[in-house]
């Protein structure tokens, strides 16, 4: 509970003097001031360049996590959309008369059980989706484009995929249906690796900030080894002399935390018309949207990136203090 | 209240700098620690307030045998005793006022509480002009006043000052051993290392002798010389 308390006590009015450069900063109402009888001063512990380093650490956090989330999004969003429709392709080869054969394929599909809408798409519907591999071509007109025929289902009492697709088979030549599972699968699985490899990610700033931390923690106290023995000579129990560099780190990890997510938001902001401007033409773009989506976070994306910085702030509050007590150990 | 039972220390793999030192201090009692210089008056003070462990032999304080005392047992122990450094040990990002205040401060008492003690304090010992200074700014005098005040801030049961009065002049060393005076009237006992004659010579007090390494207990005695 002493991290509550910790977090309750801390002076949270100066961490806007601790974000400003110091001649701004000077100018705040006193209010916002930073409290000038800390027993440990607060340069002797986090100095500017391990704030920059903490910042950039939750910069890559943030930046980790909202691309995993988006993509996660942009999955579920994909596999929801795919698994309400399924895909008949028709072959236009051997067909004498391709536009009868769709309207009665579709016309056969519209009967069925659990069929909620059947959408035939032209010619020209096929050939706009190889437009961004194949690109605005008359030679796609001779070329023998497959047909598409789109089904909405109705995913609470879907069809029998198997009954209609040996109807198919059955009545129709050359028709082929696509339940969209391989597709589904294949999704899931670009998902998980996405989040692993996002985990292994945030794992590993997480390592790198507990090192930093850690280092820091050292340094700290060595540096105030005079200030550590005159708090042990009046009495002070490591406890106290723990807060006395906790709440450092703590200040430290929100204001670095703030400006490594406020980096992040700006940038995911940003993503869209980055997209854009770095998409490389559109085939590029194209798969980049299919991956990220728009490229935009929603609400619960920007409140992980706040998320993070709770963690960040917990994570330098929690490693200094463990770290000052194995120092005080050693000192013991 | 202390207890040294044949206690020998050396530092490291060197000569002992003290050997079988055995003596009692009573509650309520004053005494002076006095010695040539390099005799092992400091060491002694360090093992007192617990900075060193002995090499040999048992030291008890307030009846606890350190041997056996856990860290955080050696915290409370210290909050019992003042002290006063002969380098005084002032926090140089804290002025003087924060400085005294610290042994209250750590003891987890709210600033409105102890303020006015503090402050009357430091009048008494005559920094009352620099309370808010900040001890780069204070002379070797003041520093020393300070390091008193904020070793006899928290009424310690026992008070050991290191040469307190080496750096003042003699009418501020006469005022402020009348301050450890009436601390001890008030039952904090009190152990002075010094080696100026001149100050022991004021009071009747038992004298605790070190000569090279070796501790001898003599009696009380006043303008002896």
């Amino acid at each position: 509970m002493s991290f509550l308390s910790d977090i309750k006590d801390y002076p949270w009015t100066s961490l806007l003097a601790g974000i400003l450069p110091a001649r701004i900063a000077a100018r705040l109402p006193e209010r916002f001031q930073a409290p000038s009888s800390q027993i440990v001063p607060p340069a002797s512990v986090a100095g500017r360049a391990l704030t920059v380093v903490i910042a950039i650490m939750t910069f890559l956090a943030c930046l980790t996590a909202g691309g995993v989330y988006m993509v996660h999004q942009s999955a579920s969003a994909w596999v929801d959309d795919i698994a309400s429709e399924i895909t008949i392709e028709l072959n236009p080869l051997n067909t004498t008369d391709v536009e009868k054969k769709m309207t009665l394929v579709a016309l056969f599909l519209a009967k069925q059980p659990g069929v909620t809408r059947v959408k035939p798409m032209s010619a020209d519907d096929s050939a706009k989706l190889l437009e961004p591999w194949l690109g605005s071509t008359a030679a796609l007109s001779a070329l023998p484009v497959p047909r598409l025929i789109a089904v909405e289902i109705d995913r609470s009492n879907p069809p029998d995929m198997k009954v209609i697709e040996n109807a198919l088979n059955q009545n129709f030549e050359g028709v082929t249906l696509d339940d969209h599972r391989r597709w589904q699968s294949e999704i899931k699985t670009i998902t998980r690796s996405t989040a692993l490899g996002g985990i292994v990610v945030l794992g590993l700033v997480a390592a790198a900030t507990i090192a930093v931390i850690i280092s820091a923690t050292r340094s700290a106290m060595a540096t105030n080894r005079g200030i550590i023995e005159v708090l042990h000579f009046v009495g002070a129990n490591d406890r106290f002399i723990s807060s006395e560099f906790e709440r450092h780190f703590l200040g430290l990890g929100v204001r670095a935390g703030l400006v490594g997510a406020l980096a992040a938001a700006v940038t995911f902001l940003l993503l869209p018309f980055l997209l854009h401007l770095l998409g490389g033409g559109a085939v590029t773009e194209a798969e980049t949207r299919r991956l990220l989506g728009t490229g935009e976070l929603d609400i619960w994306g920007y409140l992980l990136l706040v998320v993070i910085v709770v963690v960040v702030a917990a994570l330098c509050t929690i490693t200094s203090r463990l770290g000052v007590f194995r120092v005080l150990k050693s000192y013991a | 209240m202390i207890r040294f039972d044949n206690v020998g220390l050396r530092y490291g793999s060197g000569p002992e700098i003290l050997r079988d030192v055995t003596f009692h201090v009573h509650p309520g009692s004053f005494h002076f620690l006095t010695g040539p210089s390099g005799a092992g008056k400091t060491s002694l003070l360090r093992l007192l307030f617990m900075s060193l462990r002995p090499s040999r032999g048992l030291i008890f304080v307030f009846g606890e045998n350190l041997a056996d005392l856990p860290p955080a047992g050696r915290a409370a122990l210290r909050r019992r005793i003042g002290i006063v450094f002969q380098d005084f040990r002032l926090l140089d990002h804290l002025t003087t006022w924060e400085n005294v205040a610290l042994p209250l401060r750590v003891m987890g008492q709210t600033e409105s509480d102890y303020a006015d003690d503090v402050t009357d304090l430091l009048h008494w010992v005559g920094l009352g002009n620099r309370i808010h200074a900040y001890p780069e700014t204070l002379s070797g005098g003041e520093k020393q006043r300070a390091a008193i005040a904020r070793a006899v801030i928290g009424r310690p049961e026992l008070l050991l000052a290191d040469e307190p009065t080496g750096n003042v002049d003699p009418a501020i060393g006469n005022r402020l051993l009348r301050l450890f005076v009436e601390l001890n009237r008030l039952g904090t006992s009190v152990i002075i290392a010094t080696h100026d004659y001149a100050l022991m010579d004021q009071l009747e007090a038992p004298r605790l002798m070190l000569h090279e390494g070796q501790l001898q207990v003599g009696a009380p005695q006043m303008g002896a010389r």
